[in-house]
């Protein structure tokens, strides 16, 4: 009993914020809330109606589903290539660690920020030293370009979460016990093998929760793509969290803005949950 | 002895080529930091300061100042409160057997997941009628409450480790459960503490979301927000940019290289807020 | 028919040294035990041999081959060296069916699946696991398991097998079985097998020959016979049998111009064949030694008999273990169970002088 009470204020705080709050917001979605008064009459679905028939929409979400099936995949693997890399034990392993790891732990602004700069095409360090380098002719727009910017905006976030990977990765190689890699030695399984045949496919656990967190992501990263284009040129680089970001606050549309919130919801929560009902699972096993 | 020595040469290359690659934003941004306008023009952003210059970072913290006070102190105590109210509700939700505390622990689970999209605009609301909006206080509040879902899951975690046994024998002796949280559990938890400190730290000060609804243009003006102002300005250029970004990515970056481990041991607990 | 020859086998971890100036021939088919307390050096030194630990000096070579020699910059991959290892927690890959497991060697290997798939039959037939071959390593009892990580040595039919400790983590009626059936197995194939284990039961029921090491230092390698019955030193004597061989320290000293021990609860008289070799002892200070079971128990005082008091008695199916205690010391006699003794009473403990050690008390070699 005195269990329920001491949760109570977490369970009402939470419940407010996160549970009620997004009922809340699909009532929005329902009206027709425009402008800075709020107007609360229930006037069905023309809002997600509107969401079908709105270019910028279809936009946003091709390009979420670009994040998701290339974003995703290069930070894993780019992550499980470092990993493996690191797994057998280098000298100063922990400074290249700390260095993979660093983008990770910052803010979105800061490292937007600082592609924003990398990606300048006149003065920015990647045109620069492709010119010195006598690579000129691929000097590029890069995000001013609205048809590679969304390219370099994957880039970007993959250099900022391959760090993460890394060190899920690493983890899960490392707790496969010395024996089983000896085992494997003896069996005749070198480099290569070794980890294709042994390793790697230990790992299913470690892949799967990385996925799953990457995808939430690819979905609902705000920060960093309003940082370095602000969705341009253009709407070349919309998601959908930056539609409702733009239509609720700069556009007041407050009701189409919960639309295209909700929709973003359901997405997440068809990912998300069966993952959260297979992993309880498995953790019985 | 899983690669042979001609192998492992290629790895090392392999290792600070990637190494390279990665410190490169950082290098440029630095060195840029530290050039005058001029030089920022005329040099590539790799080379090293020609003239050295901290009027760019003085510009920054000119501009800077009070937002980057308002952050440390919206986040310290959010922190704070986060992590007491986790710790607490980890306690129960490891220790004390009731029904349905699965069921409480998947309630506060899936407020890890949400997208913060779904509930901005009630949030946006809520803040206005409790006449929070643009304040630090909203701010904490906000970020207390959407913290205590991941702080909850890091405790409970913690303290499944701690033997029952551990919990049964102070029973007998005759500790309640107030006791028991004070007494044994709370001594033992300084680890759990620093991982859920440090990560909530890092989560919050680098929030940047919340602090662009929340408190936009005002006194409550978080530094994330300040900083991406400073990127859309034509007043401030490259050099006090790149110094902006490094003022506000100083505090993260001293928990980093100090505290790292327990963040490792905050990102490896499954969740990651953004 | 395979041997191994190990000469000067030295290996350190930073400043501490696991295996010293270690040297043993292992002959064909032979079924060889490393045995020793834990941090003896044994473990270390099969992992040297199967090529999976690089020693700082010495020479290994298998089947007349050198394989180790680091000082000749000689070096073979455990992948090159056909030998095969059956580790203590089995080290099964979990993501792979038994058969998989199994198959994996020959799979590497790059054999025809034909082949591969007769090969396995084969073994896991031998191995009594046929039924199993779909299921997963987490789906099998230890003992199961145990067979499995075997057929994965034996499928491929390699030139030596090492052997780190296999059964220590089975149950001990499990662990009885096994001992049983590996030795069959071992009657069957004939392979060169190498084996470490700290138990010395196992040891003595396993082995053609047994190397006794302690501080990475071999102490004795004879036949499980002669380690019993005549061990080099005071290690090996205490380390083999069990219960323990009692040993008492004493002095030599002269009565009656007859040597003695002086025991300090008695005198001990030798008999004559042993006094001559005993007038060879360097040490005044020596040590007396004596099985459990090369006792007998009287209720008088006799010659040469050591007055003890009754501790505490363990009845064990068909033995009685009963505990003595003189002074300081403590030790265990065994009789048959129907002894007349009671907890508290005080006996005289004498010993077969025939099958008596003598022991150097400072340097604990034996003597006699």
């Amino acid at each position: 009993m005195t269990a329920v009470l001491i949760l109570l204020p977490s369970v009402l705080l939470v419940g407010y914020f996160v549970y009620a709050s997004i009922g809340w917001n699909v009532v929005v979605s329902l009206s027709n809330w425009e402008g800075l008064e709020p107007r609360y009459g229930i006037v069905g679905f023309p809002r997600y109606a509107e969401l079908l028939n709105d270019p910028v929409f279809w936009i946003s979400l091709k390009n979420n589903l670009l994040l998701i099936l290339l974003f995703v995949p290069s930070s894993i693997l780019l992550g499980l290539f470092l990993a493996i890399l690191l797994d057998v034990k280098v000298r100063a392993e922990g400074v290249f660690r700390t260095v993979y790891l660093l983008p990770f732990a910052l803010s979105f602004v800061i490292t937007a920020s600082l592609w924003a700069w990398m990606y300048d095409p006149e003065v920015g360090v990647l045109n620069i030293l492709l010119e010195n380098v006598g690579l000129g002719f691929l000097k590029s727009g890069w995000v001013t370009d609205s048809s590679i910017a969304m390219y370099c905006v994957i880039l970007a976030l993959t250099w900022q979460f391959s760090g993460y990977t890394m060190l899920v990765f690493l983890a899960g190689l490392r707790s496969i016990p010395e024996s089983q890699v000896m085992a494997a030695e003896v069996d005749g399984a070198y480099g290569f093998s070794l980890y294709r045949r042994i390793m790697i496919p230990q790992l299913k656990s470690s892949v799967l929760a990385v996925f799953v967190i990457l995808m939430v992501f690819a979905l609902k990263g705000f920060d960093f793509i309003y940082i370095l284009t602000g969705g341009g040129p253009g709407y070349s680089t919309f998601v959908l969290p930056l539609e409702m970001f733009r239509e609720t606050f700069s556009m007041t549309h407050f009701a189409y803005g919960a639309a295209i919130a909700t929709v973003l919801f359901v997405i997440v929560m068809l990912i998300v949950v069966p993952y959260l009902y297979m992993s309880s699972r498995r953790r019985e096993e | 002895m899983k690669f042979p020595k001609p192998r492992r040469i290629l790895l090392y290359i392999l290792l600070i080529l990637f190494a390279f690659a990665f410190v490169l934003p950082f290098w440029t941004g630095f060195t840029t930091s530290l050039k005058t306008k001029r030089d920022v023009i005329y040099t590539t952003p790799v080379e090293p300061p020609p003239s050295l210059t901290l009027e760019p970072w003085i510009e920054a913290f000119n501009i800077m100042e009070k937002p980057l006070f308002n952050s440390l102190i919206f986040t310290l105590l959010a922190t704070i409160f986060s992590c007491i109210i986790g710790s607490i509700n980890g306690y129960v939700l490891s220790k004390i057997r009731f029904k349905g505390s699965d069921l409480v622990f998947l309630f506060f689970s899936i407020g890890i997941f949400i997208p913060y999209q779904t509930v901005l605009i009630p949030l946006v609301l809520t803040m206005s009628r409790l006449r929070l909006y643009n304040t630090i206080e909203g701010l904490i509040l906000a970020h207390t409450a959407y913290g205590i879902p991941i702080c909850t899951l890091l405790f409970r975690n913690s303290y499944k480790e701690i033997p029952d046994s551990l919990i049964m024998a102070a029973k007998t002796d005759g500790a309640g459960t107030w006791a028991i949280y004070r007494r044994i559990l709370l001594p033992l938890s300084s680890a759990p503490f620093v991982v859920a400190g440090v990560f909530q730290f890092t989560s919050i000060w680098n929030d940047f979301l919340f602090g662009l609804v929340l408190a936009r243009g005002s006194e409550a003006l978080p530094a994330s927000v300040a900083l991406a102002n400073l990127k859309g300005t034509t007043t401030a250029f490259w050099n006090v940019q790149m110094a902006g970004a490094l003022w506000y990515a100083l505090p993260v970056i001293i928990v980093y290289l100090i505290l790292g481990k327990y963040l490792v041991k905050g990102y490896m607990a499954g969740a990651v807020k953004g | 028919m395979v041997r191994v020859v190990i000469k000067n086998l030295t290996k350190k971890f930073g400043e501490v040294v696991a295996v010293k100036n270690l040297n043993l021939e292992i002959e064909e088919k032979e079924f060889f035990i490393l045995l020793g307390p834990s941090g003896c050096g044994k473990s270390t030194a099969l992992l040297c041999v199967a090529g999976l630990l690089k020693p700082d000096e010495g020479e290994i070579w298998i089947d007349d081959k050198l394989v180790t020699a680091p000082e000749q910059d000689v070096y073979v991959s455990p992948q090159e060296r056909e030998v095969a290892m059956v580790f203590q927690d089995y080290a099964l890959y979990p993501h792979m069916t038994v058969f998989q497991n199994i198959a994996f060697p020959l799979e590497i290997r790059k054999k025809s699946k034909s082949e591969i798939e007769k090969r396995v039959k084969t073994t896991a037939e031998l191995l009594g696991i046929s039924q199993l071959q779909d299921r997963k390593p987490r789906q099998l009892s230890g003992g199961q398991r145990q067979r499995v990580a075997l057929g994965r040595a034996i499928v491929r039919e390699p030139k030596i097998f090492l052997m780190d400790e296999p059964l220590a983590n089975l149950d001990a009626k499990l662990r009885v079985r096994m001992r049983v059936e590996l030795k069959k197995l071992h009657q069957k194939l004939g392979t060169t097998t190498v084996y470490v284990t700290h138990d010395q039961v196992e040891a003595m029921s396993l082995g053609d020959r047994v190397a006794v090491l302690k501080d990475g230092i071999l102490q004795q390698v004879d036949t499980p016979r002669e380690l019993y019955d005549a061990p080099k030193n005071t290690f090996v004597a205490g380390f083999i049998g069990s219960p323990p061989m009692n040993m008492i320290e004493g002095n030599l000293a002269e009565k009656n111009e007859i040597l003695v021990i002086d025991l300090g609860v008695t005198m001990f008289e030798p008999p004559s064949w042993m006094e001559k070799k005993m007038k060879e002892a360097k040490e005044s200070k020596v040590i007396l030694g004596f099985r459990p079971e090369n006792t007998t128990l009287a209720k008088k005082c006799q010659k040469n008999a050591i007055e003890a008091n009754v501790d505490m008695l363990e009845l064990i199916g068909r033995e009685l273990h009963v505990h003595l205690t003189v002074g300081e010391c403590s030790f265990v006699a065994i009789t048959t169970p129907t002894e007349d003794v009671k907890v508290g009473e005080n006996v005289w403990m004498m010993l077969d002088e025939k099958k008596s050690h003598i022991f150097d008390g400072r340097t604990g070699e034996r003597l006699i």
